[in-house]
């Protein structure tokens, strides 16, 4: 059940106003983002400004805009004018952007109620948000596990009844993963459909912004509306297809490709919980089609190399001179700049800059980022290859459910390699989405990922929604 | 294995400053990631395919129309308004 169509009914009906509803929501904000730590700023007074603009809007009788009036939440990487951007660094604490991303300038336009900004792993580098300079997210699922990451911020946000829908930006599986961890169905477009304009890069070649929502017709709602071309984006493409028309499209006959590579070292009770999941699908008549993917090993380090090449180059722009951190006591500009940098960033971001600028150092650079650049060729080719035969692919969307706190930080390779499921996808530049399948012995949620081949959003949300509408797995209760 | 004195060299490039106390887990932590990293030359070389960027797309130009910028004043907010309408850094050069 679309969440977004509910609550914009009964606004329009005059069941609830704009003003009530933010106020439930803020209400919801401060009894328990101090357990969960979902938001880092909470946007109080805007928000009500805007619930306002909306009230009135419906007191003339006009018709609302798609996203009008929707209380949600935005990552803390994504620029809005005005509003502390922090990237929860301490690099970027009391940055105050002079612009807006323009996912944020769309959804302004709509008179979407922005209720705050929320926390993240430093720089969007983690899986858990405990690399945050704001500590942890827990999951409001259960308070003794992790929300995940690196959107962990905006899934808890959604999963705590604190916004209707949040939006994230996922590298390497970060809006799938915390999606997967708290029941959530989590959003990443085709590479190029949303803009990345005023997003805080991470690894721009990997990076795309996308929405967690409660269920998967309010994704299709939020990417029909975010899903345009964008100048002031050079990679930029754009989409013109409704993804929201073609959600009811009948699946049978359609072609899922199942890989065995994808389930090695998986935990159980997933591997179960998807096996149901095809045999609901099989049911539905879909046609199951069994492929190997022998480089999927081989994907992790070539992701690694090339998104910490990638951050290593965009994270130089940090030097304390313009904004952000800048430390006190130097004798020159180049102390300065290392001093700054060195406070400036937590550990696993300067673990990642520092090996970014190694694979990208003279008597390296071949070996390793120009050999993961070729190696990612050949993976888009084999990705083309595979969807000549299918039309989704679907994996589990984590190896493993939701971690205790402090279980992410252990061992970094370990911890790398629960991202196995996600990274493909955006070393391809594939649509993925995570949907909620069912829930492990200890009662915590698994994530099944469809993937889709590129510009095929569409495919992969009319998959997940005919699963979606098979189980019921969306339907939640609504925050009134 | 990487040397404790590439970390450093790395470091310097990197424009960061590794403490004593740092360097040591610094190196090992490097270490492993990078034999990790290390996995992807065992892939045979005719598996390579050229790659440029993802969706094919070429150079996008903007039309040559000067736009309105971004009040100097309002950029220099995030430096306490920096001096006289300058960022202010201390001198590199001595003499």
């Amino acid at each position: 059940m679309s969440k977004i169509k509910y609550i914009q009914n009964l606004m329009e009906t005059k069941q609830i106003s704009c003003v009530e509803l933010t106020e439930k929501y803020l209400n919801s904000i401060e009894k328990q983002n101090a357990v969960l730590n979902a938001y880092v700023n909470v946007t109080g007074l805007e928000a009500l400004k805007t619930a306002k603009a909306v009230d009135e809007k419906i007191a003339q009788g006009q018709k609302l805009m798609p996203l009008e009036g929707i209380p949600m939440s935005l990552k803390d990487n994504i620029s809005t004018k005005n509003i502390e951007t922090t990237c929860c660094s301490k690099m970027l604490k009391g940055y105050y952007p002079i612009f807006d991303a323009t996912v944020w300038e769309i959804l302004k336009k709509q008179n979407s109620v922005l209720l705050g900004k929320t926390n993240m792993d430093e720089f969007a580098m983690g899986s858990s948000c405990e690399t945050s300079c704001f500590g942890v997210t827990l999951n409001p699922v259960n308070t003794e596990y992790v929300a995940g990451g690196s959107s962990g911020g905006a899934a808890a946000s959604v999963a705590g009844n604190m916004a209707v829908f949040g939006l994230g930006s996922d590298t390497g599986g970060s809006i799938r993963q915390p999606a997967g961890f708290c029941g959530l169905v989590g959003f990443k477009p085709t590479y190029g459909t949303v803009s990345r304009y005023g997003v805080v890069a991470y690894a721009s070649s990997l990076d795309q912004v996308g929405s967690i929502t409660d269920s998967v017709e309010d994704a299709s709602i939020v990417y029909d509306s975010l899903s345009v071309y964008d100048p002031k984006d050079s990679t930029s493409v754009g989409s013109k297809i409704s993804t929201r028309d073609k959600l009811n499209n009948s699946i049978k006959g359609l072609k899922i490709g199942i890989a065995d590579e994808f389930f090695e070292g998986i935990q159980e009770d997933i591997k179960k919980s998807i096996q149901d999941a095809i045999k609901v699908y099989e049911e539905s008549g879909a046609e199951i089609i069994h492929f190997e993917m022998p480089k999927l090993k081989t994907i992790l380090p070539v992701y690694f190399i090339i998104s910490c090449a990638e951050a290593s180059s965009n994270l130089g722009r940090f030097d304390g001179i313009r904004y952000g951190y800048k430390t006190n006591s130097y004798r020159d500009i180049n102390e300065m700049i290392c001093k700054t940098r060195s406070e400036g960033f937590g550990k696993e971001v300067k673990r990642r800059i520092m090996l970014g600028t190694y694979v990208l150092s003279s008597g390296y650079y071949d070996a390793y980022y120009k050999k993961a650049q070729n190696l990612r060729g050949s993976i888009i080719q084999d990705f083309k290859n595979i969807f000549e035969k299918c039309d989704v692919i679907l994996t589990p969307s984590v190896p493993v459910t939701a971690f205790r706190k402090g279980e992410a930080l252990r061992d970094p390779i370990e911890t790398y390699m629960m991202d196995i499921c996600t990274v493909p996808v955006n070393i391809a530049g594939l649509p993925a989405v995570s949907v909620p399948c069912g829930f492990d012995k200890g009662n915590m949620p698994v994530g099944m990922q469809i993937i889709g081949n590129s510009f095929e959003d569409y495919k992969v949300l009319n998959a997940a929604y005919q699963y979606e509408m098979k189980t019921k797995a969306s339907d939640k209760e609504v925050l009134l | 294995m990487i040397s404790k004195e590439e970390v450093l060299k790395i470091a310097k490039l990197a424009k960061l400053s590794a403490e004593d106390g740092e360097i040591e887990q610094l190196t090992l932590d490097m270490s492993k990631i990078i034999e990790y990293a290390d996995t992807i030359n065992a892939s045979a070389e005719d598996e390579i395919v050229e790659f440029d960027n993802i969706n094919s797309i070429e150079n996008a130009f903007n039309e040559d129309i000067v736009l309105e910028s971004y009040d100097r004043d309002e950029i220099l907010k995030n430096r306490e308004g920096g001096e006289n309408g300058y960022f202010v850094v201390r001198k590199s050069l001595r003499g």
